[in-house]
């Protein structure tokens, strides 16, 4: 498959802060460090930035203070030789590309060879056998949000941004992407940055869980998550588990007091 | 009800079409029986007997008006389209493409013709240009709003990739706006059929524009009507073979999303300013270039000092300036109120086929008749009907207005986004109330696209009647002076004309500004 052959980039944000120009303040200068290699779950109230720090990582915001640097440089380099890939809470398809096409079109992008084994391989992967030629306008939002992770690992990329990519799919759906996609990631050493809701996702699936608090963002608990991998279904009712998520919405809950009068966060 | 449905309105509903299309004739026939020995009305058998016998003649004059009409629509679109990649791919020099695009739009046909008559003599290239100069505009304005109608998530989705501004044009913004290229291709293809006509009416050998000055010169009452029925239905197929394109190209409506306004680019009041400087330097600049690189004749091609001299400084300047702006004053008194009212009636009927569906099978195909006549040939008809007095022509601007408009309104009517009407269906919310909440403010970009481009296209239809017409007010003062070799004059109100009607597109859109401001801020970015 298509990859970044450069090793996975680690990722230091130092001093980051964004302020948008009508003056909402958006994330409050934070430092954090994501690890080479490692999957990285951010959690948090709704609101408190986490898909601001991930657009800032992405290089698509460009911070109002402090700094990103990726493997050592600006996003803007990782941006430009297309060495990551963003899932967007919005699966943002292109509604006149089928399924295949906005795959493609990725490929495309990156400047990537399009190989049809893989894209089918792809396909079936994230459970979209048989609607590749399918219009998205067709698809349920599931479906859609499968879509947009198949396109956003379609260039192998050697930093994987995803802002709450399986809001929309079901249960079973997601047990199994959660199965297959680590299984990816792993093999290719990929770094990951994972927004999420949900906390057993977010157990499930990363190496850390950094809690965030309500705005303005603060580093409530920082946790690894040494569970072995690879990680079955099963181990979701493991005593470990079930800790690791009392952690966590331990942390959530404590982080839920804001320091801003509630009317003025809206 | 989505524009694909109500455009395909006629070809699916036939039956209520081809009543509609009966009752008309049946109508124009009675009417005209009614009024035979008055000259004013040929009946519809008439025409058909007219144009059974002078098929031959008809028919090499519509090919070579035809041919040149092609030519300029294809001209026209090219430029049309070109201006506008360089508008969205280098954003800052948008205001000063735009700006200049609509000065040459707004140059008056009626004194345009004339003056490239006597740059290129009797060949075709009058009406070939005059065609092209009648579309490109009507097709960067709805290009330049369909380009922008995009959410911005895509765009991200194309820098995540590393990709710039031309990638974002070629994978997203084409496509997404080919539904408004064709809405503006479909408005296009009348036009230069109109333009080349005014173009052969400035003194060209051959074609529809040639037959119809002789019909009128004859009082030739059948000829005039025949001709009038033959443009028309030429009009309508070009706009029906057009509208069968989109939809054998557009497989289904896309749907709306709004983009958000980039916060960093928000541009500062000083920045339009600038750009009416630059542009109207960069137009003095290319007007004295042209001719001086040409190396015309001063006599008739006047440079920008000749002007200013015969409005300001020469000893008569007064009495130019006093002429110019009295013609002015006539021609507004038409002109105003022919344009509100093609802007309400345009936007009234959209809503009302949204509200009753049923009635598009009747409406559109007498909306597409109504709009698609060639302004040119339907002038002394209707002042014919109506008389040379103040309602023909404002009839006439109304009409010319009309249509653009209602075909704009239910383009933006029927991209009201999908689940905001479902939301408002979950709260019961009636048509009415779906209407006015969601769908109108959907409409208004559209709306404020075709109240701006109308500007140009009512002067347009003034002029032009009046100088075929009604002898009164700036079209027939433009005319006059080309009749007679007074140059000063016809070049000076072609300057003034000209500012005028950019002047109005200025101050539609300042109300446009601040509506869009709040029903579609994407459009502003």
């Amino acid at each position: 498959m298509a990859r970044d052959d450069r090793p996975p980039p680690g990722i230091v944000c130092t001093g980051l802060g964004k302020t948008f120009p009508d003056g909402t303040a958006a994330l409050c200068p934070i430092d954090l460090t994501f690890q080479a290699g490692h999957t990285t779950a951010l959690v948090g109230p709704s609101g408190c930035g986490k898909s601001t720090l991930l657009r800032l990582i992405s290089g698509l915001e460009t911070p109002s203070i402090g700094r990103v640097e990726i493997g050592g440089a600006p996003p803007a380099d990782t941006l430009a030789r297309a060495g990551l890939a963003v899932a967007f809470q919005d699966p943002s398809l292109l509604p006149w590309r089928t399924v295949r096409g906005n795959i493609e079109l990725a490929l495309g992008l990156a400047r990537h060879p399009v190989v049809d084994r893989d894209v089918d391989q792809l396909i079936r992967l994230v459970g979209l056998d048989g609607f590749a030629d399918v219009r998205p306008a067709a698809l349920s939002g599931g479906m859609r949000q499968r879509a947009a992770i198949a396109r956003a690992l379609a260039t192998g990329p050697g930093l994987l941004l995803l802002d709450e990519p399986f809001g929309a799919v079901d249960e079973l759906t997601r047990q199994q992407l959660a199965q297959d996609l680590p299984r990816i990631w792993e093999a290719r050493g990929t770094t990951t940055v994972l927004v999420t809701h949900s906390v057993s996702e977010a157990v499930m699936l990363s190496d850390r869980i950094i809690v965030l608090s309500a705005r303005p963002a603060e580093v409530i608990e920082d946790i690894a998550v040494d569970l072995p991998r690879p990680r079955d279904p099963d181990l979701g009712r493991s005593a470990e588990f079930d800790a690791l998520t009392d952690r966590v919405f331990a942390a959530l809950s404590r982080g839920m007091v804001t320091r801003e009068p509630p009317l003025a966060a809206q | 009800m989505t524009m694909a449905a109500v455009v395909a309105a006629p070809a699916r509903g036939g039956f209520a079409t081809a009543l509609a299309l009966i009752g008309f004739l049946a109508l124009w026939e009675t009417a005209a029986r009614g009024l035979s020995g008055a000259y004013v009305l040929a009946a519809p058998s008439e025409v058909v007997v007219y144009i059974a016998n002078n098929a031959g003649l008809l028919g090499r004059a519509l090919a070579v008006t035809l041919g040149h009409a092609a030519v300029g629509f294809l001209l026209g679109n090219l430029a049309a389209l070109g201006l506008a990649a360089v508008a969205v791919v280098w954003p800052r020099s948008q205001g000063v493409v735009t700006g200049l695009a609509l000065l040459v739009f707004c140059l008056p046909l009626v004194a345009t013709g004339p003056i490239l008559r006597v740059f290129f003599g009797p060949g075709p290239w009058p009406q070939i240009l005059l065609a092209a100069l009648a579309v490109y505009y009507t097709t960067l304005i709805p290009l330049l709003v369909g380009l922008r109608a995009v959410p911005a998530s895509w765009f991200d989705l194309v820098r995540s990739y590393g990709r710039g501004r031309w990638s974002a044009l070629v994978h997203v913004r084409a496509v997404a706006a080919l539904p408004y290229l064709f809405a503006g291709l479909q408005i296009a293809a009348p036009a230069a059929f109109l333009g080349a006509m005014v173009g052969e009416f400035t003194g060209a050998e051959r074609g529809m524009g040639v037959l119809t000055i002789r019909a009128m010169r004859a009082l030739d009452v059948p000829m005039t009507w025949a001709l009038a029925s033959v443009a028309t239905a030429v009009a309508i197929a070009a706009y029906l073979a057009l509208g069968w394109v989109a939809r054998r190209v557009l497989r289904d409506d896309p749907p709306v999303i709004l983009a958000a306004p980039p916060l960093a680019g928000a541009r500062r009041p000083f920045a339009a300013v600038g750009d009416i400087a630059i542009v109207t330097g960069i137009a003095l600049v290319l007007w004295w270039g042209a001719l001086e690189w040409a190396g015309l004749s001063r006599f008739f091609a006047k440079r920008p000092a000749d002007v200013f001299e015969a409005l300001v400084l020469a000893p008569d300047a007064a009495a130019t300036r006093a002429t110019l702006f009295a013609a002015l004053a006539e021609t507004a008194v038409f002109l105003v109120p022919g344009y509100l009212a093609g802007l309400v009636a345009g936007a009234g009927l959209a809503i009302l086929l949204v509200l009753v569906p049923g009635l598009a099978g009747l409406v559109m195909p007498l909306a597409i008749a109504l709009r698609s006549v060639p302004i040119v040939t339907t002038a002394p008809l209707v002042v014919l009907l109506l008389g040379r007095g103040a309602v023909g022509t404002v009839v006439l601007v109304a009409v010319m207005v009309f249509f653009p408009t209602f075909v704009a309104c239910l383009h933006g009517l029927g991209r009201a986004p999908g689940q905001v009407m479902d939301v408002m269906r979950s709260y019961a919310a009636g048509p009415v109330a779906r209407l006015v909440r969601v769908g109108i403010p959907a409409m208004a970009p559209a709306f404020f696209a075709a109240a701006r481009m109308n500007v140009p296209a009512a002067i347009l239809a003034v002029t032009v009647v009046e100088w075929l017409a009604t002898g009164k007010g700036i079209g027939s003062l433009m005319a006059l002076s080309a009749s007679l070799s007074d140059y000063n004059m016809l070049w000076s109100a072609v300057v003034i004309v000209s500012a005028l009607s950019a002047l109005g597109y200025g101050a539609v859109g300042l109300v446009e500004a601040r509506v869009l401001r709040t029903y579609a801020p994407e459009q502003l970015a």
